[in-house]
């Protein structure tokens, strides 16, 4: 049965087809001459309102293909997770938005100033979304995925969906997990207008799919998948333990 | 075993709920805890076991296992 989840699994995120550059071409934004102006503009308000301290985001651990997940408690946590980043990394990366904030108008323009955006369906259909995820990967981009799905209105670490592990394990591309502390304080959810603070972005080790590649071969793909996503829920738990 | 007590089964196995847990017309999403990529997996398993090539947007449209016994009695027809 393990081989033929995972072949489904290939089937449906298209991975047998070539790429569509139809399908990045949505997702890619075309202000893209804007984003170094954009993060010059959010570096300046940041150094003034909240600081941000990038650790651990070494050039060796960054080399795309990856997935980048996080914690998510703020509308600020992506661009301060790549705020600190080289800009020729920093532009590599797709993020998905839910169709609520992607289907209105400014804060789309906003969005796609910060990177490319892959719309998605959360009560609908996810497929078309977790497809473009794949051909991000396998263009040699970088995805943002948040596991938790929404932001956490208590900043405690919500369960993770599974949706991260099927990629990772399905493209063999290694997860860097990241935590980000002080965005929920600074503007989080229901918040409009942002708060003096200090935000520090963690970055860990990559995990690397291979082991779970061979699990694959004794265990039902679903738990080599959950498996994987309890991995990286666990680093992400050790990043937020780290002291300030 | 008749082929509903079949699809029955083998949802259970996959959903690691008992058999008897799992009513007919049960939420498996609401009520048994089953997440959509979990629900691929029962897809998965159903078209090796019944060699049906279940329409991906039919998928969303599954909510109880009483929809499950339809869908694979449509596809296999």
């Amino acid at each position: 049965m393990n081989e033929d989840t995972s072949a489904y699994w290939r089937k449906l995120l298209d991975l047998n087809s070539p790429l569509d550059p139809k399908v990045l071409k949505i997702a890619r934004t075309r202000l893209v001459f804007l984003r170094s102006a954009f993060y010059a503009v959010m570096k300046w308000l940041s150094d003034r309102i909240a600081p941000v301290e990038t650790r651990g985001a070494y050039r060796e651990n960054l080399k795309p293909p990856f997935i980048l997940a996080s914690n998510h408690v703020s509308i600020l946590d992506f661009p301060a997770l790549v705020i600190g980043l080289p800009p020729e990394i920093r532009d590599q990366f797709y993020a998905p938005a839910t169709r609520h904030f992607y289907d209105i108008p400014p804060a789309r323009f906003f969005m796609k100033l910060a990177a490319n955006v892959i719309r998605i369906d959360r009560e609908g259909d996810f497929f078309p979304s977790l497809k473009t995820a794949a051909q991000v990967l396998r263009s040699g981009s970088i995805l943002y995925i948040a596991p938790e799905a929404t932001r956490s209105h208590t900043g405690e670490l919500l369960p993770f969906k599974v949706g991260v592990g099927v990629l990772a394990v399905e493209l063999g591309v290694p997860i860097v997990p990241a935590y980000i502390r002080g965005t929920d304080h600074i503007l989080g959810k229901g918040r409009i207008l942002p708060k003096k603070g200090k935000i520090t972005v963690i970055y860990g080790q990559p995990i690397d799919p291979k082991p779970f590649i061979e699990m694959k071969k004794e265990k039902q793909a679903y738990d080599v998948y959950q498996a994987i996503t309890e991995v990286l829920r666990g680093r992400i738990i050790e990043l937020s333990k780290l002291p300030y | 075993m008749t082929m509903d007590n079949e699809i029955k089964a083998l949802v259970a196995k996959v959903i690691k709920v008992p058999e008897e847990k799992i009513g007919l017309k049960a939420n498996l999403f609401t009520d048994l805890g089953v997440d959509s990529l979990l629900g691929v997996e029962i897809f998965a398993a159903l078209d090796k076991k019944y060699q049906i090539d279940i329409p991906e947007n039919k998928i969303g449209e599954i909510k109880t296992l009483q929809d499950i016994i339809d869908l694979v009695a449509r596809c296999r027809k």
